[in-house]
């Protein structure tokens, strides 16, 4: 995300590219650009996701790299999530006993739905691989941003969930 | 209600409780396994508490546990005749063992033949010549000359160590061995000093699935020898020579050179001697058999108020004392009682313990005693110090009143797992289904325990949020999670969630969100009785009382502030409602119900709840149960249980509170001027309620729990 503010132009026009092949503000990311982009997401995605899962990465920048500054999800902040992860690794280092973070993959990724503003909807299976395996379908808001898709948080200010 | 604080009692046991206990034994802190550690498990029923002909029950060993292990069919049992002694031989089945037909629900019969018709209420007659009412020294090839230790009535009673080992033991295992379940022995403690415990030393006893070599049940027999209240047997188990000393009270000046055991118990001369008695049986469990014994206090608010110079009850600081003298044998209590259809539910009534001795809090609260059934009470009070202290259901089985033990029908007791079952992980693989891992998962606390089989399946599991997962899908990851483990009949096994019995440790201001999926079982359950509840019926539900609804569940949580030491005796020692024994900080949290849980057409419901920003050590159990809110004389508008005494006055020549009306409701019902109410089993099958155990939070640089791995 530190290309945001410096190349917005560029990030339009990216973004714009990826509608394109989207078919529209609405449509899919059907192209094998766009796949490609997916893919890349995703990949960069599980590679927070495997970082935060263990007491060294908590604070390793692949996990924030997934996150639009904007990211606001249930009353959760982008500079929230940044401070739980590194409120957690300072407490690892002093207490052994503390609980890594669930984690997970993600996989079948797809992003649809994207509206005027670049936000779209990801699709995808969340997966524990603990002792016994949990696999979910979820959705969550993305934006398409400089060619890239970043997690944009569902942008409610309340915590109900 | 008898609930007064006596300062002055409380003050004289704490002072006197304090020099017994010289060292807490407090556990080490560690978090919950991770998850590649902990070997895949099962939740499995079983009951601990039960009685036979061998004291004051009315079957014999064979049928109870044919009742236990294939009428109710528990996964496990443990036989648990008071200890003491006695003249009748419970290893002689009742003849025939089964009447015909071989079923519940015959017809009652005062006066037999047996068969066709069912035994009575005592179960077969000694005056039959045969079953398990006849003496040993009538039955025993060498008669009474056969039967060791002091004694000189006639019949001759036997020492429980005797039964025990000689007798008792040996039909155990081979019913073990034969139903292909683990099954052995225990003993309910006269607990000198108090009432009852729940005990089993297991060591050298091989149910199955142990094979071949026989085992033995010596050190049990050597337990009830030393340290029961009403052993006073001094022969030393005859050739035995037990010797009840303990490594850890070296030349102990309390103990008969005669004996070898104290022999003494709570009197005016010997105040607290019975209770520092329990302790060194506690000791000594903990050096004979330190991962295969418990200790679990049975029906602890039932005799009342602890009183220092006579054997009653429990007070908080008793329980303290027992899990501070070895937390790994002391973890826990039965606070749901046996006896539940009972005219008095529990049995727990005014004046139980004699003259003005209430049973604590008087009554049972939907089924449960005060000291768990209060938010906020005796076992919120043990949690909030971080106390490995956990939760049990026994059937405490003697007889089903003027019932006879097949019909269905009871005014007095129900059969094990008929009515209460205690749900327990036992983690399989290469241990497999056994007492000892039976005996781990009881000491675990990942547990729970269900009356009227309302829920048979849950997990409940705590999970620090990741925050690097958008909310909502972490939460219906942890909601399917619990979803997959109720459908496995299994727990949670996530690296980062800690379940039943656990804690999980996170950084102070994590998230956690909160996971449970529960299973209200489809079907009936063994009420013999399908008419419309008639508490439900009160407000205007309509249920059948043989097919009850969960119909919500409660979150109830509180803080952990640390153990509390044994010199702080204003904060270590109270009676129920003081502040030693209460926790301010625990409250109801949520209540899920249709409204909030996802349900599906096979019972589960699966819900959570997001606890944010977590400052303080904490702790989360659930309970729930078949009445709402504000059901008349059962739940207040809180949802909590109401006193059953209130329900169920002792005095049967007045009216009950809730009345029975419909065609169906049974003749032996509660019934003035022509009004039947509800009462006996009817009373207990309308008013269900299930109990989770405790997880724990404990949050970094707060208050550490030290008891819960």
């Amino acid at each position: 995300m530190k290309h945001f503010h410096i190349f917005l132009s560029l990030t339009v026009l990216s973004a714009m590219s990826v509608l394109t092949a989207c078919g529209g503000s609405s449509g899919d990311i059907s192209s094998s650009t766009a796949t490609e982009k997916t893919d890349a997401f995703v990949s960069q995605y599980n590679s927070g996701l495997s970082a935060a899962g263990t007491g060294a990465g908590l604070t390793a920048a692949a996990v924030a790299e997934s996150f639009d500054a904007a990211y606001l999800d249930a009353g959760f902040k982008k500079s929230d999530l940044l401070a739980s992860l590194s409120a957690n690794a300072q407490s690892i280092n002093t207490n052994p006993d503390v609980s890594l973070f669930p984690t997970s993959n993600v996989s079948n990724g797809s992003v649809t739905n994207c509206d005027g503003n670049n936000i779209c909807t990801f699709s995808g299976t969340l997966t524990n691989a603990d002792a016994d395996s949990t696999a979910v379908d979820f959705t969550t808001k993305v934006r398409v941003l400089n060619g890239s898709i970043y997690l944009y948080g569902d942008q409610s200010a309340t915590t109900s969930i | 209600m008898n609930n007064t604080f006596a300062l002055r009692q409380t003050a004289f046991a704490a002072a006197a409780l304090s020099s017994l206990i010289s060292v807490v034994a407090v556990q080490p802190s560690a978090a919950a396994d991770k998850a590649a550690n902990k070997a895949a498990g099962t939740y499995v029923t079983g009951d601990f508490h039960n009685h036979t002909t061998c004291s004051d029950g009315s079957l014999s060993m064979k049928k109870l546990v044919d009742k236990a292990a294939k009428t109710f069919n528990l996964d496990w049992f443990v036989q648990a005749d008071h200890g003491g002694s006695s003249a009748r031989n419970c290893t002689l089945a009742e003849d025939p063992f089964e009447p015909v037909p071989a079923a519940l629900g015959l017809t009652s019969s005062a006066t037999g033949p047996y068969p066709p018709a069912t035994y009575p209420s005592t179960g077969q007659p000694a005056s039959t010549g045969k079953g398990p009412s006849q003496s040993w020294e009538s039955t025993l090839p060498s008669g009474r000359a056969a039967i060791k230790g002091d004694g000189t009535a006639t019949p001759k009673a036997m020492w429980r160590w005797q039964e025990i080992k000689e007798y008792q033991y040996p039909v155990l295992e081979a019913e073990s061995r034969a139903r292909q379940k683990p099954i052995w022995i225990g003993v309910e403690q006269n607990a000198p000093g108090h009432e009852h415990i729940s005990t089993t030393v297991l060591k050298g006893q091989l149910p199955w699935p142990a094979s071949g070599v026989a085992g033995n049940a010596t050190l049990q027999s050597q337990y009830e020898y030393c340290f029961d209240r009403s052993d006073t047997d001094t022969s030393r188990g005859a050739e035995n020579q037990y010797d009840c000393s303990v490594a850890a009270t070296p030349g102990d000046a309390r103990i008969d050179a005669t004996a070898r055991k104290i022999r003494g118990t709570n009197s005016v001369a010997t105040p607290d001697l019975g209770h520092a008695k329990t302790l060194e049986g506690i000791k000594w469990m903990n050096e004979k058999a330190p991962t295969s014994s418990y200790f679990i206090p049975a029906h602890l608010e039932r005799a009342g108020k602890y009183d220092p110079v006579a054997n009653r009850g429990y007070n908080i600081e008793h329980l303290r004392d027992f899990n501070n003298t070895a937390p790994n044998v002391a973890f826990g209590f039965e606070s749901m009682p046996g006896h539940q259809a009972s005219a008095t539910r529990g049995e727990y009534a005014p004046n139980f313990g004699g003259p003005g001795i209430d049973s604590v809090g008087v009554g049972t609260y939907g089924g449960t005693g005060i000291y768990a059934g209060k938010i906020g009470g005796v076992w919120d009070a043990m949690l909030g110090e971080g106390r490995n202290w956990w939760f049990f259901a026994s059937s405490d089985y003697h007889n089903r009143g003027q019932f006879g033990p097949d019909q269905r029908e009871s005014t007095q007791d129900f059969q094990p797992g008929e009515y209460q079952k205690d749900y327990v992980m036992v983690r399989k693989g290469s241990n497999n289904l056994s007492a000892e891992g039976i005996i781990d998962g009881l000491r675990s606390g990942n547990h729970f325990a269900s009356s009227g089989d309302l829920v048979d399946r849950l997990a409940f599991v705590a999970c620090a949020s990741n925050p690097a997962i958008p909310r909502a899908a972490f939460k219906t990851l942890v909601e399917k999670a619990a979803s997959n483990a109720v459908a496995k009949n299994a727990e949670v096994r996530i690296n980062g969630c800690a379940t039943m019995g656990e804690k999980l440790v996170v950084a102070p201001g994590a998230d956690v969100v909160v996971a449970i999926a529960v299973r209200d079982p489809q079907g009936t359950n063994n009420s013999p009785y399908s008419f419309s509840n008639p508490s439900l019926k009160q407000i205007g539900m309509t249920q059948a009382l043989n097919a009850p609804v969960l119909d919500h569940l409660d979150l109830i949580g509180g803080n952990v502030t640390g153990y509390v030491s044994p010199t702080d005796a204003a904060r270590y020692a109270g009676l129920e409602g003081s502040a030693a024994a209460s926790n301010a900080s625990t409250a109801l949290k949520k209540v899920f119900n249709s409204t909030n849980w996802t349900a599906s057409a096979d019972g589960v419901r699966v819900m959570s709840i997001r606890i944010p920003a977590v400052k303080a050590s904490q702790y989360f159990r659930l309970r729930g149960t078949n009445l709402p809110a504000s059901t008349p004389f059962e739940t207040n508008a809180d949802g909590n249980p109401l006193n059953d005494f209130d329900l169920i006055p002792f005095d049967i020549t007045v009216p009950g509170k809730v009345v029975c009306s419909d065609a169906a409701c049974p003749v032996h019902m509660r019934t003035i001027n022509g009004v039947k109410y509800s009462s006996f089993d009817v009373a207990a099958w309308s008013d269900l309620w299930f109990y989770s155990n405790p997880v724990f939070i404990e949050v970094v640089n707060a208050v550490k729990v030290a008891g819960a791995k």
